[in-house]
């Protein structure tokens, strides 16, 4: 047996260091992973402030921040066109097989992925939100992502809850459409190495302090909850325009000496204040996966947390506590989650988490995905265009006049500037490093 | 007498200049712009006929319409174009033990040129550039007490395949001054 083709693979998103976040992590550690595995991977993304050009990370991660400004919400302003030379330009002098493009809300991926399809390259598209389908915005996102996916070669999606609604929100066929779901790096979220002490029982709530999050949610849930236990004490971590409600709250009840609040987080104190707590609380109004939970129960938290979106498929049933999102429902769970302490055991629990969920183990699925997608055929711009007449009555023969005018650019890019003047770039031989001090190296080379 | 070597890639030309003699000999690295003959043609041509035709009409008509107006700030914008005096080389000059003179030649023969003391630079490096539109190698030198780099080729953009060997070049001249300085 032959062995197993090496891709080069493309990540584009808005969304990447120095910034901190879910699809950023996923970036990182899903590179890593498939750089491990053999395959050379190059992460586009805009500009930070002065951190712009080519930089390297962990392991060789080739890293173009290309000088665009992000112009709201950290995403750059859609051009339609604009991109297409520097995506161009990257996709030819890197070698690319594949491009990965990763989060709805990103403008620079939806381009990306655009300008491949014209260019005739495989694309991936991973999702890793939910949305609703009635307000303005989600109307207008739905109708973006379905001209991105139109034409996309195989999407990802992070739960099945995750997978319904991208189906239902963009046409795509569901056997083009995988669930993959994100995974933690247990080595950074280990349990205290002492229990604590169940005299005073500390639930932490690490969040943005938004409405998506549930901060509303928390300011009716917090004292009812200190008014039922009175060894109970909250830490709160975590900034937004919800902050002041929460400081409302708690000088409106007196509650000073029980709950702290810790203002924002930065991601690598996490842990530190995680191990801290007995229940991970999480209050969430729609959540397509999310990795707090992952991250509190790595570090041998119990959780309680709403049940909405991608949460229920997250954790077995013995380590979280799921509710409704009402104030009532949510004072009873945390009750239940109390009760069920005694039977917690951390170091069983990060040691669970370690099997279960794992960077390696995505990265080999998210492989699979890649195989699959590179198999599939190249139809020529007739058929495609076909595809994207379905989008709409007015935006399907919009999206096919937005595909025209892009194919005709690229062919006078290819006249102005042919591929053979365009440079390819020689692969850097990264040396291996024997003390590693994670799965994926050591992260100090990188100045977030 | 000097040893000349020459790479032609696209529009550049690369041309090596080794001194034969002593290790100090001058070590001269050119770029030279290959200018394309019929493109200058063909905007003699077209700004030729953008001139002509509203001068014909000026003299037959005796006024002139905005479509021709338009076409004699076209006209003048090419001329323009044409007539700016573009970089016809860029040149690298390794004196060991010395310094790096670095000159940029333009097409009506002016000659700017910059001497850095070898004391001062710390170290040559090949980058990638990334600009909104496009990526691009660069060759710069890391200049003691400065926080920006200084680009040897200001004006053009050679290949890698040029840059590579100029670098090297620089980065043997670096170490030769090192070893100088530690003797002395």
């Amino acid at each position: 047996m032959g062995e197993p083709e090496k891709h080069r693979i493309l990540m584009v998103s808005d969304f990447f260091y120095p910034n901190f976040g879910g699809v950023e992590n996923h970036i990182y550690y899903l590179s890593q992973c498939l750089i491990k595995e053999g395959h050379k991977v190059v992460v586009m993304t805009h500009a930070y402030q002065n951190r712009s050009g080519v930089r390297y990370m962990t392991n060789g991660l080739k890293v173009y921040y290309v000088p665009w400004k992000p112009f709201l919400m950290q995403n750059t302003l859609p051009t339609f066109f604009g991109t297409l030379p520097i995506t161009r330009t990257i996709l030819i002098r890197e070698k690319i097989s594949l491009v990965h493009g990763h989060q709805a809300f990103s403008t620079l991926c939806h381009e990306a992925l655009m300008h491949a399809r014209t260019m005739g390259y495989k694309v991936v598209f991973t999702d890793h939100s939910l949305y609703g389908f009635s307000d303005v915005g989600s109307i207008h996102m739905n109708k973006v992502l379905q001209f991105t996916l139109a034409d996309v070669t195989q999407a990802i999606c992070v739960s099945h809850t995750s997978k319904e609604n991208t189906v239902l929100r963009s046409g795509l066929p569901p056997e083009k459409v995988y669930v993959i779901p994100n995974a933690v790096d247990t080595a950074m979220f280990t349990p205290a190495p002492e229990r604590l002490s169940r005299d005073e029982i500390v639930i932490v709530v690490i969040s943005r302090l938004v409405y998506r999050k549930g901060a509303d949610l928390l300011v009716e849930v917090i004292p009812e909850v200190c008014r039922l236990h009175p060894n109970v004490r909250f830490i709160v971590g975590g900034d937004g325009p919800k902050r002041v409600r929460l400081e409302e709250m708690r000088e409106k009840h007196s509650l000073q000496d029980r709950v702290d609040m810790l203002g924002a987080v930065p991601h690598a104190k996490v842990r530190s204040v995680l191990i801290t707590g007995h229940i991970f609380l999480n209050s969430s109004l729609t959540e397509a996966f999310c990795i707090a939970i992952l991250e509190a129960a790595s570090c041998g938290l119990l959780t309680v947390s709403t049940r909405v979106g991608g949460v229920p498929e997250v954790l077995p049933d013995d380590m979280v506590v799921l509710a409704a999102p009402d104030p009532t429902t949510m004072v009873h769970a945390i009750t239940r989650a109390i009760y069920m302490l005694p039977q917690i055991d951390p170091q069983d629990m990060h040691n669970r988490m370690k099997k279960l969920y794992s960077w390696p183990d995505v990265a080999r699925r998210t492989e699979i995905v890649y195989n699959r997608a590179l198999k599939c055929s190249n139809p020529p711009l007739l058929d495609r265009l076909s595809r994207y007449l379905t989008c709409g009555t007015w935006a399907g023969k919009i999206f096919c006049i937005v595909m025209i005018v892009n194919f005709l650019l690229w062919r006078l890019l290819q006249l102005w500037k042919p591929d053979k003047d365009i440079e390819v770039v020689p692969d850097i031989q990264v040396p291996k490093f024997q003390h590693e001090e994670t799965p994926f190296g050591s992260r100090k080379e990188e100045s977030f | 007498m000097a040893e000349a070597l020459a790479i032609a890639v696209g529009k550049y030309t690369y041309v090596h200049e080794v001194g034969k003699g002593p290790p100090e000999a001058i070590d001269a690295h050119h770029i030279v712009v290959r200018r394309s003959r019929e493109k200058g043609v063909n905007l003699c041509l077209f700004t030729l006929l953008l001139f002509v035709y509203p001068t014909f009409l000026l003299f037959r008509q005796g006024k002139l319409d905005t479509l021709h107006i338009w076409s004699l700030v076209i006209m003048a914008l090419l001329m323009r174009l044409f007539l700016k005096k573009p970089v016809k080389k860029e040149s690298v000059l390794i004196l060991p033990a010395f310094g790096v003179q670095l000159e940029t030649q333009y097409g009506s023969g002016k000659t700017v040129r910059q001497f850095v003391p070898i004391s001062r630079i710390l170290k040559p490096v090949l980058t990638e550039c990334v600009t909104p539109v496009t990526c691009y190698w660069s060759l710069s030198l890391i200049i003691r007490g400065e926080e920006e780099l200084m680009l040897v080729f200001k004006e053009l953009r050679p290949p890698v395949k040029m840059l590579a060997p100029i670098w090297k070049a620089l980065c043997a001249a670096i170490e030769c001054g090192e070893c100088t300085e530690t003797i002395t």
